[in-house]
């Protein structure tokens, strides 16, 4: 690899030698307006740049202009929306321009799999979101900025953690049994990851919703694939652009609980004399300032762009928050006549975080408001001060926030070079070359005298642990493109070779004489001695191997096809399956082109399909291996035993989705209305999932077998109108919504099952353990939420649960309760049935106005708190506070869990609004753009859930994100929170 | 013109090198794990393979597993549901109610331990016999006393199960019934005896020898009316007798010294597995049964569980001077405020009960103690001070806290773990001595029973001895020696005693499931997924 390396400095370097030579011709003044040509109203705003030189002008309010130019150079007018008109100034010294507005719809570029396309040939289903669509505010993950913007790519991250990531789901879920993600890639890097790009950086998010679009990415492609293309430098001006904001956050939700008064009322109370609003005590007001400047430009030859990042970002949680620091730079030289093209961009980022602890929220939610945060007069044993408990399941909600320490360093290395060779100008072919390193490294301590965290039993414990991740990429394309009387074609072949290499090691230990070293000093455990320390280590590759290829065919933008297919091996399939092909073909007819309709632009029906794969989500588990399975004891001492750890299955093979998609895209009313309609079905089969086995005759009781079948179907809808058009005043409003259903159809194969019916989700302990949440059923739709229904109180206070079946009785032969499964029914559903998004845009005059509504609809939520916590059980009451919300009910005294825990959660959210000001500039300035703005996230949210968050769960929280068992809230939920950010454009 | 064909060809070389070099080759390279091809090639690699088949047994001292199954569904321990506090779904009620059902996880982690324990066995005994190294007819004889302990195990919890022992057999096995499954493991055990060690010390510590595997073949005659309809009490009784006079065996002075931490100098344990805080953990025991705050009395490292509780009937049979004569003193009974007289037989070191203390002494407080209401269902009559009384107050859903005695058979390590170091006893000579005692009763041969019966009673200390011998006073006898170690379940069976109503069971919706000798609930049912996972295997009647 070092090869290359040397490769990319060396071309650094003869870019830096290749910097622009400014020529300076006779020059004069050129004056004029700049008009919109239907209207005849001043557009301002508009670049005006003299064509081949970095010399530019911006319009004013009015539309006017001034720049100096030669005769001979060319005047370039661009702005968003309109059609880019150019003007030789042949010795004129006014030039006025009327600009048609474009149908920006059908002709704006579209990053399709290893190319572009505009989108009036497009024929999948693809959504392509531009830099000025992004959501706005305080943006600090790449994946919000999508929030919301597509029909059917549904982005969630419950509660309000900075470290913490958003869950993506296109199209509701492809797989049961591996990743269910989107695949991302960025600039060409397939699997590139997300904080290796900084969201200011980010010029398009195009995703690839349907078969047919993913399936040029394979054994990868069933979850769909988000490409990501990042800013680059434009010739002919350079910009330097500098965005400033602060930020400010505040707890949005929680859950209520009892007040020390409303708590003192409750029979069985434990007043132990304070008067404490723990919630308040575990936040603080979080503050982040982020800060971003971007060089870009070009001559003839070279084009850049460089830019610096740096988030300092502070959650509300005490001690949560990361600061950020993002490098990247975006090259392209041309050589040889301009018939070699080189593209390197390089990103590095470095993340320090603070983690906090979420489970400092849990308690806060359920400690005994009477307790006070310090204790008044500490006793032996010694926690620090703080007040404790020594009872199940308590501890002091700040102790757990500030005494335990629990810190990471991310840092992200992504580099790609690719160079491109014009043999004529039909025929191209490059050659890609990226490297991806990602190291995490995490250091935990918690001292003595903290209850939560281990560090009290253990007399300290320090935890470190280090992930490297290595993502290397080799990629070969031809394309060939060729015009046949009216048919024009462009053909795309290509290899692909790409190896991941992961490795990490762990380690914990306790028992320290001194707090002092905290995590930097492990050896100093006693438990090293004692043989009681955990150290572990991991190395594990995997490798990718892929033909690809495409053809497409357009005739007079009427009439489209595409056909590609991939033929992809990855090490991870079993050694009887090592290659897979996975096909697509998309047609499309604009009948627009036919048939004269008044208004009418575009109006293309598409239909697809295409077969895309999933690999397994793990190495070497077709593989019969064996690791490490405790120690035998041999002639008077332990000698370590290793066993079977998984079985072998020489037939495992990627997950298959056949996807079919039928499409309408059109432009009408005069180029107001754009839209896009979709609706799809799609059925995955040989989802990988570990399958119980008899042993014998197997060697391990579960085998990673293919088995199922899941059915998906939903419909797409995106809507953009253009109310009002004036130059001074302008409305923009846009919708967009998805449906979905699911039916698992079958989850067996053969004689082997994963079980008809399956149970998932354990509610957890104190006394809910063994409680299982969702049933996974055969014939039935995904995500159904399980369990009792209650119909009334005992005289005891149980919850009365409703009998179903029957099944059991008691002495004297009545129905009871069975405390089974034949009494238990669907209680609700995980997932939405419509997803949606709302957008208004104003502009008027200097000022603009955006605000986004987002929703979901349908899906319900088990709501862990109360599940615990809303009771009047004595223990519950003495131990813990009570959740008290529009459902209290004091008569009940057991926490069961049961119907009444399982709520509607439906939503809708302001996510964003924001106000925008552009300053008036007069002409002349060397400052291009100053703006600042004012923006809110949300400030508020409309729900009937009592819970922390609404927002869908996608995977079970507390066991690895399971997606077998969503729709829980679990108790260790961030809360969710406001953000107000103020901040400062300036471009020049 | 050439410049621009020289790099035309750089560009296309530099793709076909990589192409050739990197190719197609999709084989997975395994950093850090073992796979067949690069493991099994040293004597000491084979030995650690031999080794899995007893770190098996680690399943032993878990909760949930064979062990929970077997004492929870017997009279000597209950989980009561305590406050909030382990309901867990009902699955623990269940076992101690015989409202066993097959999707209970309980069964399935048995299941699991049970064949996974025999298909290590069948793979090794495959791989040995191969192998044809000069150990290899110990080492197949000894996976062989092994193999038919889980199967013994196996067909006393689940009766009617597969019978596998060719390794390399691709089919999944078919349900046997529980008759064929004993005629199996008793062809083995006769097959396999004489070639076993016989030999006490090191080398066979924690590992199968004839003894072993004689106590197995004892077990299958005692239990042969139950298993097969047929009695072998003069069988049993030859077993029983070789093991006694043959045997490198006697009992220790002190009952408790089999259970110490460091009990691996006992002269009275047969087989068992060699647990280790650090080397061989899984013995949790001590987080199972202690309270949250015995934390600090043991001055442990986590905090226990407050689990498992001792059925206060079954506390009682020790202190009862009329059941269990002998020196008559201050003993903890019921709700545990004060002392009162009853037999202090030596054994009640099986039970943690009365006040409880911090490690240095001073008052240990419950700061979770369920106040005394006014309705007085759920007061706790000791208060905050941590007291353990033998006491039960209901088993659902507001079992007290601070109730049922605690299971200390095994000694707690001050300063310990949720890992125990004391070596788990699977079999133990004082098991053989009552074995033969009720091989000689059922046979007649009463004074000679009655005379092993008074040994034992003799050696638990403070206990007079037992002038007639009954059904009754013989199951209690076995009941107080053998308290969990996971004969109780079986021997209620065989002494007719297991659908028995035990208690009132306070506070539930339904009673234990009383039901007559001879029913199904006698086995348990076989785990559900086992079912689904392979269709030949048959459910045990009455479960369907």
């Amino acid at each position: 690899m070092k090869k290359q390396w040397n490769f990319v400095f060396l071309l650094f370097c003869l870019v830096c030698l290749n910097i622009p030579n400014l020529s300076f011709a006779q020059q004069s003044q050129i004056t004029g307006k700049v008009t919109d040509a239907d209207s005849g109203e001043g557009i301002p705003g508009v670049s005006v740049l003299v064509k081949g030189t970095t010399r530019g002008a911006i319009t004013d309010l009015d539309g006017n202009y001034s720049i100096a130019a030669a005769a001979e150079e060319i005047l370039v007018f661009s702005f968003i929306g309109y059609v880019t008109a150019e003007q030789p100034v042949a010795n004129r010294s006014v030039i006025n321009v009327g600009l048609a507005v474009s149908v920006q719809a059908l002709n704006e570029v579209i990053v399709v799999g290893y190319g572009t396309q505009e989108r009036k040939e497009i024929t999948s289903a693809v959504t392509s979101v531009k830099a000025e669509d992004f959501n706005q505010g305080t943006v600090n993950d790449p994946r919000q900025l999508l929030q919301g913007k597509v029909a059917g790519l549904n982005i969630a991250r419950p509660g309000g953690n900075p470290n913490a990531g958003f869950n993506m789901r296109l199209r509701g879920i492809s797989s049961i049994g591996e990743n269910a993600e989107p695949l991302v890639v960025i600039d060409g890097v397939i699997g590139g990851s997300l904080s290796t790009v900084d969201p200011n950086d980010i010029e398009s998010m195009d995703v690839l919703k349907d078969g047919s679009a993913a399936a040029i990415y394979g054994t990868r492609g069933s979850a769909g694939v988000i490409l990501v293309t990042t800013k680059t430098g434009k010739t002919g001006r350079t910009v330097v652009e500098f965005n400033s904001s602060a930020a400010v956050e505040n707890v949005a939700r929680t859950i209520s609980v009892m007040n020390a008064d409303e708590y003192r009322q409750v029979p069985n109370s434990r007043d132990i004399g304070g008067d404490t609003d723990w919630m308040d005590e575990v936040t603080n007001t979080g503050l982040s300032f982020i800060n971003n400047l971007s060089l870009g430009g070009g001559s003839a030859s070279t084009s850049y762009r460089v830019s610096i990042n740096s988030r300092n970002v502070n959650g509300v949680g005490i001690n949560s928050g990361f600061d950020q620091l993002n490098a990247r730079i975006n090259l392209t030289q041309k050589a040889l006549k301009d018939k070699a093209i080189f593209t390197v961009n390089v990103s590095n980022t470095s993340i320090d975080r603070e983690f906090g602890n979420e489970n400092s929220f849990r308690y806060a939610i359920i400690s005994n408001p009477t307790v006070p945060v310090r204790d008044p007069n500490p006793q032996s044993p010694n926690f620090g001060g703080y007040y404790e408990r020594d009872i199940f399941d308590w501890f002091n909600p700040v102790s757990i926030a500030e005494q335990n320490i629990a810190d990471g360093r991310d840092s992200r290395l992504l580099a790609s070079i690719r160079g491109e060779y014009n043999f004529t100008s039909k025929f191209r072919g490059a050659v890609f070359y990226a490297s991806q390193r990602e190291t995490d490294w995490r250091g935990s301590y918690s001292p003595k005298t903290a209850k939560f965290g281990g560090g009290f039993g253990r007399n300290g414990l320090a935890t470190i642990e280090n992930n490297v991740r290595l993502n290397d990429l080799f990629e070969t394309t031809l394309n060939y493109d060729e015009t046949v009387g009216k048919v024009g074609m462009a053909f795309l072949a290509g290899y692909s070779f790409q190896e991941f290499f992961n490795q990490g090691n762990y380690t914990q230990a306790g028992n320290f004489l001194t707090d002092a070293f905290t995590y930097n000093n492990i050896g100093a455990a006693l438990d090293f001695a004692n043989g009681l320390a955990t150290v572990s280590s991991y190395a594990n590759s995997n490798r990718l191997v892929a033909f690809f290829g495409r053809a497409n065919f357009n005739i007079e933008d009427t009439y489209l096809l595409s056909v590609s297919a991939r033929y992809e091996g990855s090490s991870r399939f079993g050694e009887n399956n090592k290659w897979g092909l996975f096909p697509a073909i998309s047609a499309g007819v604009n009948i627009a082109n036919l048939i004269d309709m008044t208004g009418v632009s575009a109006m293309k029906f598409r239909a697809s399909y295409g077969r895309t794969g999933t690999q397994p989500g793990q190495s070497y588990i077709s593989l019969l291996r064996f690791g490490r399975s405790g120690n035998f004891f041999y002639n008077g001492q332990f000698v370590p035993s290793y066993g079977p750890v998984s079985n072998e299955n020489p037939d495992l093979a990627w997950e298959t989705k056949d996807e079919y998609n039928v499409g309408l895209d059109f432009v009408i009313l005069n180029n107001k209305l754009d839209g896009t309609i979709d609706y799809y079905s799609r059925v995955t089969t040989g989802m990988i999932l570990p399958i119980i086995v008899p042993v014998p005759p197997n060697l391990f009781n579960t085998t990673q077998l293919n088995i199922g079948e899941l059915q998906n179907s939903g419909l797409e809808v995106m809507l953009n109108y253009k109310a009002i058009q004036k130059s001074d005043f302008r409305w923009t409003t846009g919708v967009n919504f998805s449906t979905l259903s699911t039916n698992l159809r079958s989850l067996s194969a053969g004689n082997l099952s994963f079980g008809t019916v399956n149970y998932r989700g354990n509610f957890g302990s104190p006394g809910q353990n063994l409680t299982q949440l969702i049933r996974i059923q055969e014939n039935g739709p995904l995500g159904q939420i399980w369990g009792p229904i209650q119909e009334g109180v005992s005289d005891t206070g149980a919850p009365i649960m409703k009998v179903i079946n029957g099944t059991a009785v008691d002495a004297n032969g009545n129905p009871v309760y069975c405390n089974c499964n034949d009494d238990r029914t669907q209680l609700g559903t995980a997932y939405p049935t419509l997803n949606f998004g709302f957008n208004n845009t104003f502009n008027y005059k200097n000022w603009d106005l955006n605000f986004f509504f987002r929703g979901s609809i349908g899906h319900s939520l088990i709501n862990s708190y109360r599940g615990f916590y809303e009771n009047t059980e004595s223990t519950t009451v003495q131990n813990w506070n009570i959740v008290n919300t529009k459902y209290f009910d004091p008569k009940i005294t057991k926490a069961e869990y049961n119907s009444t825990h399982v709520e509607k959660a439906d939503f809708v959210v302001l996510d964003n609004a924001t106000l925008g000001y552009n300053f008036n500039l007069g002409p002349g300035r060397t400052i291009g753009r100053i703006r600042t703005f004012l923006s809110v996230q949300n400030p508020f949210m409309i729900t009937g859930y009592t819970g922390v968050d609404p927002e869908v769960r996608y995977g079970d929280s507390e066991s690895g994100n399971d997606p077998l068992a969503p729709g829980i809230e679990r108790r260790a939920t961030y809360f969710t929170t406001t953000i107000t950010t103020f901040g400062l454009n300036l471009s020049f | 013109m050439k410049k621009l064909i020289n790099i035309r060809y750089f560009l296309i070389g530099l793709g076909m090198s990589y192409f050739a070099s990197s190719c197609v080759d999709l084989e997975e390279e395994v950093f850090s794990e073992v796979t067949a091809d690069n493991f099994f090639k040293t004597e000491e690699e084979f030995i650690s393979a031999l080794g899995q088949a007893y770190s098996s047994l680690g399943g032993l001292g878990n909760h949930s597993g064979l062990w929970s199954i077997n004492e929870i569904a017997s009279d000597e321990i209950v989980v009561s549901h305590k406050g909030g506090d382990w309901f867990d779904g009902g699955v623990l009620l269940q076992l101690h109610q015989h409202e066993f059902q097959p999707d209970n996880p309980f069964f399935q982690n048995s299941w699991t331990f049970l064949f996974s324990g025999i298909n290590t066995c069948n793979r090794l005994i495959y791989s040995f016999e191969v192998l044809d190294n000069p150990n290899s007819p110990a080492f197949v004889a000894e996976l062989r006393a092994l193999r038919a302990l889980y199967y013994y195990w196996a067909m006393d919890a689940f009766g009617n199960v597969p019978i596998v022992t060719n390794f390399i057999d691709e089919e999944a096995p078919a349900t046997k019934s529980r008759k064929e499954v004993y005629d199996f493991i008793l062809a083995e055990l006769n097959e396999i005896i004489p070639l076993l060690p016989v030999a006490k010390d090191a080398t066979t510590y924690g590992r199968m020898t004839k003894w072993s595997a004689l106590m197995i073949r004892m077990k299958l005659y005692q239990n042969a009316e139950v298993y097969t309809g047929t009695a072998q009490w003069a069988l049993a009784a030859a077993d029983a007798s070789e093991i006694i006079n043959s045997g490198p065996y006697s009992l220790m002075p002190s009952y408790r010294d089999n259970f110490a931490i460091n009990n691996s100098q006992s002269t009275e344990n047969i087989f068992v597995y060699p647990y280790d805080k650090v080397f061989a953990r899984g013995f949790n025991w001590v987080m199972m049964t202690l309270h949250i705050v015995s934390q600090s009395t043991f001055n442990l490292t986590q905090q226990p569980w407050n689990g498992y509780q001792t059925v206060e009937e079954f506390y009682n049979s020790y202190v009862d001077p009329v059941k269990n004569p002998g020196v008559q003193g201050p003993v903890w009974t019921g709700l545990a405020l004060a002392q009162t007289t009853g037999t202090r037989d030596g054994r009640l070191s099986n039970f943690l009960v009365g006040p409880q203390t911090r490690a240095d002494g001073s008052t240990l407080v419950d700061p979770g103690v369920e106040p005394t209401d006014p309705t007085g269902r759920n007061g706790d009559p000791n208060g905050p001070p941590l007291t353990f009384m033998p006491y039960l107050n209901e088993i659902s859903p507001g079992g007290l806290r601070q109730a049922g005695a605690r299971i200390a058979k095994y000694e707690f390590e001050r300063g310990g773990t949720d890992n125990m170091s004391n070596d788990f006893v699977v079999f133990r000579l004082s098991d053989v001595i009552l074995s033969l005692a009720e091989a000689r009763f059922r046979l007649g041969q009463t004074s000679e029973a009655l005379a092993l019966v008074n040994q034992i009673r003799a050696r638990a200390g403070n206990l007079d001895p037992f002038t007639t011998l009954t059904d009754e006073n013989l199951l209690a006898e076995r009941g107080r020696e053998m308290y969990v170690e996971m004969t109780r379940r079986q021997d209620l069976i065989r002494f007719k005693k297991y659908g028995d109503a035990w208690w009132p069971f306070a506070g539930m919706n339904r009673p234990k499931r009383v039901h007559t000798p001879g029913s199904f609930l006698e086995l348990f049912p076989i785990p559900a997924p086992q079912l689904l996972a392979n269709p030949k295997l048959v459910q045990n009647p009455g479960y369907n």
